[in-house]
């Protein structure tokens, strides 16, 4: 059985506007499926109607084998959800949160005590869990959350955005829990916008843009797909950039170079290395600063397959 | 454990608020309590006239009128809080629960009734403190039972709109719907000396007979003539307004 199945899911919004346009997904029990897409391409409302808390107007959905629509309940009690903007109450502590909400899923005092305890310990907020939430930081909160999401051991997360705004400590401890959660056989699906995360944690990536699924597969496969590999140089000073291009092109077909780079080449051949480079400028006279061999990333991939930058890859790329 | 739990699970939610930010119950004690007060100043002496009927304290007549509007205002605040809860995000959380949207209000309203029993117990110190002589146990009980009731119904007026608007914008229609309720009863005279258009709204007006009922303690004795009109109106008035609110839970989303 599928964790998560749509079937030409749309959702369309006053006006006509559809901000889901009819896509398809098929993802397996304890895969971690990344979802990316820049702001306002569909992610949110995806998640939003695959979580019951928004009807799709067209195509249908089933999570944990439930039909989104017509078996709400029975979904709800199947999934986890850690939505953008952890919703916490200020006022409350950290472990009253945790208890309210084993409540609302329904769990006896006993056994919800026992796992707010272990998933407070887990998220490393033992010492702040009588603390009131207002004054966590956002990694505190977000931490929180997602021990939230976690208290019924849900078959399927929906993690949406969850480092958005995070600093990178605070990223890289909850890119380690949702790793741990892959171990545990949990299905995770994840919307980001930071390409390194989708890169990192996910098993497959989707692409959406303007509500339409442009890309899917695993990262390896769409950067194979996305193209070559490329060598970024910096020549010393004095040293021609178009005599470098010229020299260069023998390897592969001149790109403009970005950044701080003279000369970007993409190479003809996935054989060709920073070795063959060295030799061919070497040939031609020319001294090299920095030399580097770039292997695409989901970056390129996006941009190849929308047209633009995904917003806030700068954050995530390394 | 029953869904049932998330009932009082709820209810000691929007407690701790009260517990953490006392301030917050500030509004909804000194508003009525000033009202009280301050209509007994001007208008004491209005017992004189022939429909009071010999009654010799307006403060006693108007107590009853406080006790609603502090249901009114806590109810308001219930429907406030949502919104705010709505804004945040908080609600979707409740939305994600496996439990009927019915549990999920009755949680939300329940809370409201409890609440307001703080304007109530202060209303009544300080109407006894200005002359008003104690009820009696049972005819407060039948009070404050009253008030609740109200507070539960204006909590779902309250999350009527609130979902809605989905926004803290619309707290002043949360806060009209009591006001006008309240107002057009035998608040401030005795329905025989209502203008004819009032006393016919007023006749037909559910809060008239709770407001009859939580008066006839503090003005008179308690009689059943009077008492389980007031309870069929207030649960009346809950079952239509909570039905619209569930209905308006229902279709968050759709």
């Amino acid at each position: 059985m599928l964790a998560i199945q749509a079937n030409g899911l749309q959702r369309a919004f006053k006006g006509g506007i559809k901000a889901v346009d009819g896509i398809d997904l098929s993802i397996e029990q304890g895969e971690i499926y990344g979802f990316l897409g820049p702001n306002g391409a569909g992610k949110t409302t995806t998640v939003r109607m695959l979580v019951t808390l928004l009807l799709p107007t067209g195509g249908s959905a089933t999570v944990a084998g439930h039909d989104v629509a017509k078996e709400a309940g029975a979904v709800r009690r199947r999934i986890g959800v850690a939505l953008q903007e952890a919703a916490l109450d200020s006022l409350m502590t950290g472990n009253e949160l945790m208890l309210l909400q084993a409540t609302l899923q329904g769990m006896k005092t006993d056994a919800a005590k026992k796992r707010c305890s272990e998933l407070i310990e887990r998220v490393g907020l033992t010492d702040a869990g009588d603390r009131r939430v207002g004054g966590y930081s956002g990694g505190m909160k977000r931490r929180l959350d997602l021990a939230m999401a976690l208290v019924h051991s849900p078959s399927v997360l929906f993690l949406d955005e969850p480092t958005t705004g995070l600093d990178p400590t605070s990223r890289f401890t909850l890119w380690q829990e949702v790793s741990r959660l892959r171990e545990e056989g949990t299905t995770v699906f994840l919307t980001t916008q930071y390409l390194e995360e989708a890169d990192q944690l996910a098993d497959r990536v989707g692409i959406i843009a303007d509500g339409k699924i442009v890309a899917e597969g695993t990262p390896e496969a769409l950067k194979r797909e996305s193209g070559a590999n490329h060598i970024e140089v910096i020549l010393l000073e004095g040293s021609d950039p178009t005599a470098a291009t010229a020299a260069l092109s023998s390897l592969g077909e001149p790109m403009e170079a970005s950044g701080k780079h003279d000369v970007s080449i993409r190479l003809r051949e996935p054989g060709i290395g920073v070795a063959d480079a060295v030799r061919v400028l070497d040939d031609a006279g020319l001294e090299v600063a920095e030399i580097e061999l770039v292997k695409p990333s989901l970056d390129d991939v996006f941009m190849e397959k929308t047209g633009h930058r995904l917003e806030g890859s700068g954050d995530g790329e390394s | 454990m029953s869904e049932r739990q998330v009932v009082p699970a709820l209810i000691r939610r929007a407690l701790n608020e009260l517990i953490r930010v006392p301030g917050a119950a500030i509004p909804g004690v000194l508003a009525p309590t000033i009202f009280m007060l301050g209509l007994t100043a001007v208008f004491g002496q209005v017992t004189h006239l022939p429909g009071f009927n010999g009654l010799d304290q307006y403060i006693a007549f108007v107590l009853p009128v406080g006790l609603l509007q502090g249901a009114g205002f806590t109810g308001a605040a219930t429907g406030v809080n949502m919104a705010r809860d709505i804004e945040q995000g908080w609600f979707d959380r409740l939305l994600l629960a496996p439990v009927s949207r019915p549990m999920l209000l009755a949680g939300i309203v329940g809370s409201a009734s409890l609440r307001a029993l703080i304007p109530t117990t202060t209303l009544v110190l300080v109407g006894m403190a200005f002359g008003v002589k104690f009820p009696g146990v049972a005819e407060l009980f039948i009070a404050a039972s009253l008030v609740m009731i109200l507070a539960a119904c204006t909590a779902c007026w309250g999350a009527i709109i609130a979902l809605k608007f989905r926004t803290q914008q619309a707290a002043p229609l949360m806060q009209i719907g009591s006001f006008v309720a309240v107002l057009f009863t035998a608040a401030y005279a005795p329905i025989g000396m209502l203008q004819p258009w009032l006393h016919t709204v007023a006749t037909i007006n559910p809060v008239n007979y709770v407001l009859t009922g939580v008066r006839q303690g503090f003005i008179g004795s308690v009689t059943w003539a009077d008492t389980w009109p007031a309870y069929v109106a207030g649960f009346g008035l809950l079952a239509v307004l909570g039905t619209f609110a569930v209905r308006g839970m229902r279709r968050t989303g759709q």
